[in-house]
């Protein structure tokens, strides 16, 4: 990240009429930072207007008995009441659970599955665009849109997958997958490796290909084989790439709200609410916005800590 | 003879890969034109017998579909708008100068990036309602901005940052203001990356659910297409051929941006991963 040297001389040796014509000088070099900050100054007011306040809004709000907030009262009394009831909830725990049991399964499912596919069209082959171009394409589809699809694959009577089930001699009754909390479960996970391993395939791609070809032919020369060059070669220098992708998963499945509310809405009995979803239900559901305030600045917490964990000191790369 | 068999099974191998990944999106058009008696068959058809073409154009009358398309396309060109504008100045200002905060400013981005839109949305939803933008497309616009914003400045900052500066010094050595030099110079140069740029944000605005739905419910004039399919969805019953077929009105843009595009938009994805 060696971007910001200091600007060139040369620029001292401009016209000395022009200069004049501009109360402030910013291509003087003395000046010029100057210029930097008034570029900047348009992103940080956004920023500041959209993402800061609000977020110090919900920060207030998560310490007040708030029902549904409004700008234009006064301020409720500091409570912690929120917190406390947060940690005391059955209900939030069992979110945590499941947010954990999705992290886990749907980031190991889509690192497992975008690495294969990336390997597999890695190879020199005719064709070879074409597959990579496909084998991303689920990266496109809007998650409304994934969720359409998957809905009616395991739809409960005329869906592709109890008819494969069947056929295949799995079960001898339709499953109804959206009212058995495993398999909702089960759908919702689908549906999120579906939908997000194509991420990590593309990015284990643009890896794969800034690892020189003499590495490998370096390996064969010694006489290691396709799989010590694998481990060898092939993963060590992935890692950096995969440890960052791994991480952007991992805030995806965390942060996600399509996809689980639009397929389950958070049920059966719960079993598909996480974080996310738990904070929405709270504040448009049951309109207590102090208290779903409350879990989304701990989902945030978690986010920050789970990738600061992950990432440690390398936090830059994430860029 | 060894050779031959392995590519053999690389080419089925794909071939296989290709085939399970994609079948989701074959079967999304497949319903949409099946006539709905063959969804209501089993074993399911792969391929209706007479494919029911029309059901684009009957959608398109019976439902607000262009509606909808329509306030997607001005929701996402007025989000791309408003974060291009204020991207490529910060962009180019934390590529090129020594600012202090920058790297702070670089933090706090990133951050950005980790905030659960269920938890930005509920400040948000306070502040709109006192303003009254909640129910016009001005909210989600807003809204938008703040999921595309973090991408767009470091998407722009990395483009920046593979444009030698030596550019711009030549130009200015000649004569040109700096922001001259960057109207006329880097943007310039720096227009496939601009490009793929704004239509990563672009992506971003028309996959967006969460805050049309939570601003824009009570408002049907201003459903964008993402809200309106889900209100297509019935609790017991639904209409899968039709609500497929608006799916695939719905998805078509964004996969022939990608289509077309793809070297772009995942060139400004990856950009960080080759380093």
């Amino acid at each position: 990240m060696s971007t910001q040297s200091i600007p060139a001389q040369p620029l001292a040796a401009r016209a000395p009429g022009r200069r004049r014509r501009f109360g402030l000088d910013l291509a003087r070099p003395s000046r010029r930072h100057w210029l930097g900050y008034l570029l900047l100054a348009p992103a940080v007011l956004l920023i500041a207007l959209i993402i800061v306040y609000p977020l110090f809004i919900s920060l207030d709000l998560s310490f007040q008995n708030v029902g549904i907030a409004r700008l234009d009262q006064p301020r409720r009394p500091f409570t912690l009441a929120n917190y406390e009831r947060l940690f005391t909830s059955a209900e939030f725990w069992m979110a945590c659970w499941v947010t954990f049991k999705l992290l886990v399964i749907v980031t190991g499912a889509c690192f497992v599955l975008g690495l294969a596919t990336a390997l597999l069209v890695n190879n020199r082959f005719r064709g070879r665009s074409i597959a990579r171009l496909f084998v991303a394409l689920p990266w496109a589809v809007p998650e409304v849109i994934a969720v359409v699809i998957f809905a009616w694959i395991f739809d409960s009577s005329f869906g592709l997958m109890n008819w494969l089930f069947i056929t295949l001699g799995l079960t001898s009754q339709t499953i109804n997958w959206f009212s058995d909390p495993d398999a909702a479960f089960a759908v919702v996970a689908i549906t999120m490796i579906w939908k997000g391993y194509p991420f990590v395939s593309i990015m284990a791609l643009a890896g794969l290909q800034s690892i020189p070809e003499d590495f490998y032919n370096a390996a064969k020369v010694d006489g290691a084989n396709a799989w010590q060059r694998f481990t060898n070669i092939t993963i060590p220098t992935l890692m950096p790439v995969l440890g960052v992708t791994i991480v952007l998963v991992m805030l995806w499945v965390f942060r996600d709200f399509s996809i689980i509310y639009v397929l389950t809405g958070g049920g059966p009995l719960k079993a598909t609410q996480t974080l996310s979803i738990m904070t929405y239900e709270q504040a448009f559901g049951f309109f207590k916005m102090g208290y779903a305030s409350a879990v989304g600045i701990v989902t945030l917490v978690l986010c920050v800590l789970a990738s600061l964990l992950m990432v440690g000191r390398r936090a830059e790369a994430m860029y | 003879m060894k050779l031959r068999s392995s590519r053999i099974v690389l080419y089925l191998g794909v071939a296989a890969t290709c085939a399970v990944l994609l079948f989701p999106i074959y079967w999304l058009f497949v319903t949409a034109i099946s006539p709905p008696a063959d969804l209501r068959s089993l074993p399911p058809r792969f391929w209706p017998d007479v494919p029911q073409w029309q059901v684009f154009s009957r959608i398109a009358e019976e439902r607000p579909m262009l509606l909808w398309l329509t306030n997607s396309t001005l929701a996402a060109l007025g989000s791309v708008a408003l974060s291009m504008t204020v991207s490529v100045f910060a962009g180019y200002a934390l590529s090129r100068f020594r600012v202090r905060g920058g790297q702070s400013l670089g933090l706090f981005i990133l951050t950005a990036k980790m905030l659960p839109a269920t938890l930005l949305v509920i400040p948000l939803f306070g502040i709109f309602r006192s303003v009254g933008l909640i129910g016009s497309l001005w909210s989600v616009v807003l809204a938008h901005a703040t999921l595309i914003v973090p991408f767009t400045t470091w998407m722009l900052k990395g483009y920046f940052d593979t444009i030698p500066r030596e550019l711009e010094q030549a130009a200015m050595v000649d004569g040109c203001s700096p922001l001259g030099a960057l109207f006329r110079v880097i943007l310039p140069v720096a227009t496939p990356g601009l490009a793929a740029t704004a239509l990563y944000g672009f992506v971003l605005s028309w996959s967006d659910y969460a805050y049309a739905r939570t601003f824009l419910t009570n408002a049907q004039q201003s459903w964008t297409a993402n809200l309106g399919i889900t209100t297509m969805k019935g609790e017991y019953v639904t209409d899968w051929n039709e609500i497929s077929a608006a799916a695939v009105f719905v998805a078509l843009p964004i996969l022939v941006i990608y289509l077309f595009l793809e070297r772009y938009l995942v060139g400004g994805l990856t950009a960080g991963a080759e380093k």
